[in-house]
């Protein structure tokens, strides 16, 4: 398919076009600790932005949500089931985390459907921006989750300078642009997409090798690495974990949630909700008369490290997309591309 | 008509703050009186019935000999007691005072101290058994309405025992401690405020208590790294749990250099 152009100053074109169509969200502050918000207008984007605290995946697995409200009503049970179908856009979101999706929408429609995502997932379009800064803490290359990407988008974005290169993904992404009268990319343009993914690529600082990890790390489960960083000294000056969750919920592909029913006072009608859940809380292993699958601290981190080295569901469904927000988000400064290092050296 | 459960309200040593939160309600709170029948309740009613009580929530700690007395008088009477709040559970503020002699406190408030009979601040649970605990100074609404309503249906409370990170994460707020640099106690505090604090850019002081199995020693290493003094630390755990058995090392601070 072909290729635009659109200057930068000019992108206040394309997002009336899209916001005709959706309700639109993209990243509203500079740096590292950006978040997706919704975008009324041009000045509240911030495609210079570094990373998000919380992933993309809060528009589609939402922290907390309601599945569906029931009624007991002359003894005749009744339940109304709530529907996502709102239309959204998620504008400049970054190659790791268009991965993470492709990871989520897999989990979603394996052996279950899980309509409440797919709905969403369907109803949405996906603007991806291509990174041309990496943060100091993200290591998707050594994944082959970035910097750059080839699959999962409506249309790409590609800072070239004063201008953006478009390239379009899907039949979605080439209706958005069509009549908005842009520029066709020129040879050199893609020239300077080559040259800026190249200089990319020279500026990470961290880098994660996961071959052979899950079993490495399975087959050390008495290693010093899980007792160090569950209660001792941490690891590679880490300090020990905390089992705040944060790593999880920050976390791109961490999917683990829990289900409840809140009543109200009526106790006659509420609510099934779901709410993301971590598996570094001492509650998420818990089960009947207290007994617990994972007590220990050392367990709880062993596990998730296991998870994202690729090992979760039979390895089919997890693993890590390398964005580097569990190091930054982490009080106890625990890096999981120092513990894999660890793990390797034996 | 089933039978309403009978409710009594009962404070110790505290600021009558629980209470409180029980009268802001406002809004639910008939619909809770159709539910129960709140029979003791000195803060808000002229006649009060000392029969038997169905469920008995009792705000403060206990610090004098009289208070002894009374806490076993009313687990006698009490189907169901539940430590509200900290300092039912652990003494919480008032048990600052429990870290300087006992004399050198009451010579710093009472000009007169013969009148005084007061020992340490310690939690109900010292001296009765505890049904249940609601965390927080004060505890939130919900987990109030949502402890009563399970008494009802005779199911386990949904009560948080995980800590503020996951409240602070799922309203979208960048670390205090990694991008501020702040003291924030979070990570070792039980949830169930909704991250307030944290989500106006002010450290967690740690009001709703330990959670379930903090790493109280980690934290405090943290605290140290980003240039907080030895004894900035140890105020901090002592403020809401410096009793508890969670927070005892570090507002002793005996942890490790």
């Amino acid at each position: 398919m072909k290729a635009l152009i659109i200057e930068k100053n000019s992108m206040n074109i394309l997002l009336e076009r899209f916001l005709e169509e959706y309700r639109v969200f993209g990243p509203t502050k500079p740096g590292s600790d950006s978040t997706f918000d919704e975008i009324k207008s041009i000045e509240q984007l911030h495609l210079d932005y570094i990373s998000t605290v919380l992933p993309p995946k809060k528009f589609f697995l939402p922290p907390n949500e309601t599945l569906f409200s029931f009624n007991i009503k002359n003894g005749k049970f009744t339940t109304k089931e709530i529907r996502p179908d709102e239309k959204i856009l998620i504008l400049g979101i970054h190659p790791c985390d268009v991965h993470a999706l492709l990871k989520l929408d897999k989990f979603f429609s394996g052996d279950f459907n899980d309509l409440y995502y797919q709905n969403r997932r369907k109803n949405s379009a996906i603007i991806a921006l291509n990174c041309v800064e990496p943060s100091e803490h993200s290591f998707c290359r050594s994944l082959g989750t970035g910097p750059f990407l080839n699959e999962g988008y409506d249309i790409l974005l590609t800072d070239v300078g004063t201008n953006y290169l478009i390239e379009i993904g899907t039949s979605t992404g080439k209706r958005l642009v069509k009549g908005l009268n842009l520029t066709n990319a020129s040879e050199e343009d893609f020239h300077e997409k080559e040259r800026r993914l190249k200089l990319m690529e020279k500026k990470f600082k961290k880098s994660m090798n996961i071959s052979w990890l899950p079993k490495i790390a399975r087959e050390n489960l008495d290693h010093d690495i899980w007792f160090d960083l569950g209660e001792r000294g941490g690891v590679a000056g880490s300090f020990p974990c905390l089992s705040c969750g944060s790593c999880t919920f920050v976390c791109p592909t961490c999917y683990c949630y829990e289900v409840y029913d809140a009543v109200d006072l009526s106790l006659k009608s509420g609510t099934r909700n779901r709410e993301l859940d971590s598996c570094q809380l001492l509650e998420y292993a818990e089960v009947a008369l207290g007994g617990n699958f994972r007590r220990d601290r050392k367990d709880r981190i062993h596990h998730w490290m296991l998870c994202k080295f690729g090992a979760a569901a039979g390895g089919k469904n997890s693993s890590c997309v390398g964005c580097g927000r569990c190091i930054r988000v982490c009080p106890s400064k625990i890096d999981i591309t120092e513990v894999a290092k660890a793990l390797r050296r034996g | 008509m089933v039978k309403k459960p009978k409710i009594a309200i009962f404070k110790f040593t505290g600021c009558a703050g629980c209470q409180l939160e029980l009268l802001h309600l406002e809004d639910i709170f008939l619909d809770l009186l159709e539910l129960f029948d709140i029979n003791y309740w000195v803060m808000v009613k002229r006649d009060n019935d000392e029969k038997e009580w169905d469920i008995s929530l009792v705000e403060g700690g206990i610090s004098t000999p009289k208070e002894i007395e009374e806490i076993k008088q009313i687990r006698k009477k009490t189907k169901f007691l539940v430590a509200f709040g900290d300092c039912a559970i652990g003494g919480c503020i008032p048990s600052i005072r429990n870290w300087i002699p006992q004399m050198e406190a009451e010579n710093q408030v009472y000009p007169d101290t013969s009148t005084i009979h007061s020992m340490k601040v310690l939690g109900i649970g010292e001296y009765v058994k505890v049904d249940a605990i609601l965390k927080g100074c004060p505890p939130h609404r919900e987990t109030i309405v949502e402890l009563l309503k399970s008494a009802l249906l005779k199911i386990r409370p949904r009560l948080k025992q995980h800590p503020v990170c996951v409240e602070c994460k799922f309203r979208d707020n960048a670390c205090l401690i990694t991008s501020k640099k702040m003291a924030c106690m979070g990570p070792v505090t039980s949830a169930g405020c909704g991250a307030i604090c944290p989500s106006l850019g002010r450290e967690c002081e740690g009001c709703f208590g330990p959670m379930s199995n903090p790493n109280a020693s980690a934290l405090a290493s943290i605290f140290k790294d980003i240039g907080f003094s030895e004894d900035d630390i140890k105020r901090k755990f002592r403020k809401y749990a410096g009793m508890s058995s969670e927070f005892q090392k570090e507002a002793l601070h005996e942890w490790k250099k």
